[in-house]
């Protein structure tokens, strides 16, 4: 298990996490979101034992995290880290010897991973002279390469189409099973509905939502109806604890504030002519992640 | 499991070794050394002889001046090119000016004529011809043989007994007497050559220092830019990476400074194959003499010492300088930046470089015996020193232990800049930054 408690770090007289506990277990995959600039990277650096704590605590199964066990550790940097001027072949040996691995046991990880990803024949291709994807690939496979025990994807999916966000996503469902703690960052909330069991949302170094993504959309109190009849959009507009109306091609979608106003909202669609859709739904998590950041900064 | 200190030194001397810039570097070192220790064997083979003679023609109208012109001409010339050196021919001609200088317009152009004739005041003169500019040396050689011809000539006349004539033409003996006991007349002999020859035994170093300064610049700036350095931090200690390319770094140079090394043996050897010609003659003799002058004097012994201590000094310094390289490289996010920030080891490099060489204008300055124990001068500046004899032993290993104090602090305090530069990727107020580090653990 992996757990962080209470950490926080000052850039001098700059706080960039505050006070942020989580725990992630075997087999999880845990997200941690937020903007630009909210302390994911410091996160996954603290967590990486790049950078020193200003206060708190990180443990991997009760241990703190040191050389000792970065071995175990998988880590994908949000921006490009190869080395460009090497070969596949050659970035993947430098970063698997650098995990403790044997040459052979990195060549037999590497073959399977390329097959899967259905890249062989770059094996020995110079990186630079792969597209950003394929790039992206390299870097992933060379993450994973070590079957990680501890898995950190900053921003995994950028630069990939979604065919091969599929073929990720695969891996990491893949190696959640086999037992492996998987923390990543993205900013596609759907990525993150996608995989996380939990998350936690920061804004300024600071946590302002944590949980089981189950729990948190219903303890949101705001939900949206789907519409589908002849109706005025003003006539719904009225309705007290109606927040928005939005047109959507052949349907309405009614933001409201609580799930008590959608009796109100049923009462007037009853009354109108063509009713072929009344669906109240819960909102996406990128609706959750907008508002909470969105009130955070107010705040 | 392997040692991934090791793993790290392996691939960045492999990523050196295998680079076509080391290769075609290597290439042009190696054809250079080589041949220009042959470059004789090379001119002649294009068509050059070293072998032939310069004739000199000689008119003599006074006819007192040639013999002793000849003899004289060929004294110097065994002097100063060893007792075996034909360079020169010396012919009496009877024929006119204008056939000799015919005859070296069409046929004889490397020919010299001299002319010496009377005046209308029944002064000596002489006239030099040729059919262009003449050598400087074969130019002084006759310049200086005619005045000592004429002076011996002018003695003769005036009818001095040959004790007299002797006592003037033999000069005075100097008799040398040195009161410092440890010192001889030899060792003096052996400073006066070191002074000429150090500064040229001295600029492989600044030169490779150069080199080694750029590698880990490079090299560290190679991996922040492509941001793999976090993945390679996230793996290994900063401690384990700096200490790799400070190891790699190290043992590439001393690899180039073994393969140059070589690479001399290489042309001595094909030399002693091929055969040298006299245009090397004078440089061999000059280090034939040098050689032998200081294997039959104390200072041989005395060599020796200064070679070791100078070689431990240098090995020391190599790791200073690229230590600091190393850390001014990690608070650098390009090369841009790095070449800004490294201007100071090229300045102190710089110093102690000239220091070295202008050491002999400055005997028994205190000011360079004091910069000869500042820490990375000292290394080309303590050997000259000790060399020209203004320093001694105790001296140099006073500066060798301030060598490895200086490494010892810029373990200490490097490694705390080192650990935060590496994961820097600011280029703005790159010193403050630095300076706060320190205050780092």
């Amino acid at each position: 298990m992996l757990k962080v408690e209470h950490v926080t770090k000052y850039y001098g007289n700059f706080k960039a996490v505050d006070d942020l506990s989580f725990e992630v277990d075997k087999g999880e995959i845990f997200g941690l979101l937020g903007v630009n600039g909210a302390g994911k990277t410091t996160t996954f650096r603290m967590i990486m034992g790049l950078l020193d704590k200003t206060e708190g605590k990180i443990t991997l199964d009760g241990k703190t995290i040191d050389y000792s066990v970065t071995d175990n550790i998988g880590f994908l940097t949000e921006e490009r880290s190869l080395l460009t001027k090497l070969t596949v072949k050659e970035q993947a040996i430098y970063f698997g010897a650098l995990k403790g691995m044997s040459n052979d046991k990195i060549l037999e990880r590497l073959d399977m991973l390329l097959k899967k990803f259905g890249i062989e024949e770059y094996k020995n291709k110079k990186i630079k002279e792969l597209s950003k994807g394929n790039q992206q690939k390299i870097q992933f496979i060379t993450a994973i390469l070590n079957e990680p025990k501890l898995l950190i994807l900053d921003e995994p999916f950028s630069g990939l189409d979604p065919f091969n966000i599929e073929l990720f996503k695969n891996e990491i469902l893949d190696l959640s099973k086999k037992g492996s703690i998987i923390i990543f960052s993205s900013h596609r909330m759907e990525h993150v509905e996608l995989f996380c069991k939990k998350l936690v949302i920061l804004v300024n170094g600071k946590s302002v939502l944590s949980g089981n993504i189950k729990d948190i959309k219903e303890k949101y109190r705001k939900k949206n109806i789907m519409i589908r009849c002849d109706i005025d959009k003003k006539e719904l507009e009225k309705i007290k604890g109606v927040e928005d109306v939005i047109e959507k091609s052949d349907e309405l979608e009614v933001k409201i504030s609580s799930k008590e106003v959608v009796d109100d909202v049923f009462k007037l669609v009853s009354n109108c002519k063509n009713v072929t859709k009344f669906v109240v739904e819960e909102p996406s998590l990128n609706e959750i992640f907008i508002s909470t950041v969105g009130e955070s900064y107010e705040k | 499991m392997r040692s991934k200190l090791n793993f790290l030194i392996n691939v960045s001397l492999k990523k050196k070794i295998k680079s076509k810039w080391f290769l075609v570097a290597n290439i042009i070192v190696a054809i250079l050394i080589i041949g220009i220790i042959n470059i004789d064997s090379i001119i002649t083979l294009f068509g050059g002889d070293f072998n032939s003679k310069t004739k000199i023609y000689v008119i003599d109208d006074t006819n007192i001046m040639y013999e002793s012109f000849k003899e004289t001409i060929e004294y110097y010339e065994k002097n100063l090119y060893g007792e075996e050196s034909e360079t020169y021919e010396i012919i009496l001609s009877k024929e006119s000016e204008e056939d000799i200088k015919k005859k070296i317009e069409d046929e004889e152009k490397s020919s010299i004529l001299i002319n010496i004739y009377y005046d209308e005041n029944n002064n000596m003169n002489a006239k030099l011809i040729s059919l262009s500019t003449i050598d400087t040396y074969d130019y002084q050689l006759i310049s200086s043989s005619l005045a000592t011809t004429a002076s011996i000539n002018v003695l003769n006349s005036i009818g001095l007994t040959e004790e007299q004539y002797n006592k003037i033409m033999n000069g005075i003996d100097i008799e040398r007497e040195i009161i410092d006991e440890n010192i001889t007349s030899e060792d003096e002999d052996v400073q006066m050559i070191m002074t000429s020859v150090f500064p040229i035994l001295i600029l492989p170093f600044f030169m490779l220092t150069i080199f080694l300064v750029q590698f880990i610049g490079s090299e560290v700036n190679d991996e922040k830019s492509t941001k793999s350095m976090e993945i390679i931090i996230s793996n290994v200690s900063p401690k384990i990476h700096f200490a790799s390319k400070i190891i790699a770094n190290n043992l590439f140079i001393i690899g180039q400074v073994i393969l140059i090394l070589l690479y001399g043996f290489i042309g001595l050897k094909i030399r002693d194959l091929v055969g040298g010609n006299n245009i090397m003659n004078g440089i061999g003799a000059e280090v034939g003499n040098t050689i032998s002058m200081l294997s039959k004097s104390s200072i041989g012994d005395k060599l020796i010492i200064v070679i070791i201590f100078a070689v431990i000094l240098m090995i020391l310094t190599f790791i200073a300088y690229s230590m600091i390289a190393g850390i001014l490289a990690s608070m650098t996010t390009n090369t841009e930046d790095y070449q800004q920030v490294q201007t100071p080891i090229m300045i102190t490099l710089l110093i102690g470089y000239y220091l070295a060489l202008m050491a002999g204008m400055f005997k028994g300055s205190v000011f360079i015996k004091i910069m000869s124990f500042v820490p990375l001068i000292s290394a080309i500046l303590s050997p000259s020193l000790l060399v020209l004899g203004q320093i001694g032993i105790l001296e140099i290993i006073i500066s060798i232990l301030i060598m490895i104090f200086t490494l010892f602090i810029l373990v200490k305090y490097g490694m705390r800049i080192y650990k935060v530069g590496i994961l820097n990727y600011s280029s703005t107020d790159i010193w403050k930054k630095m300076f706060k580090s320190l205050r780092s653990k």
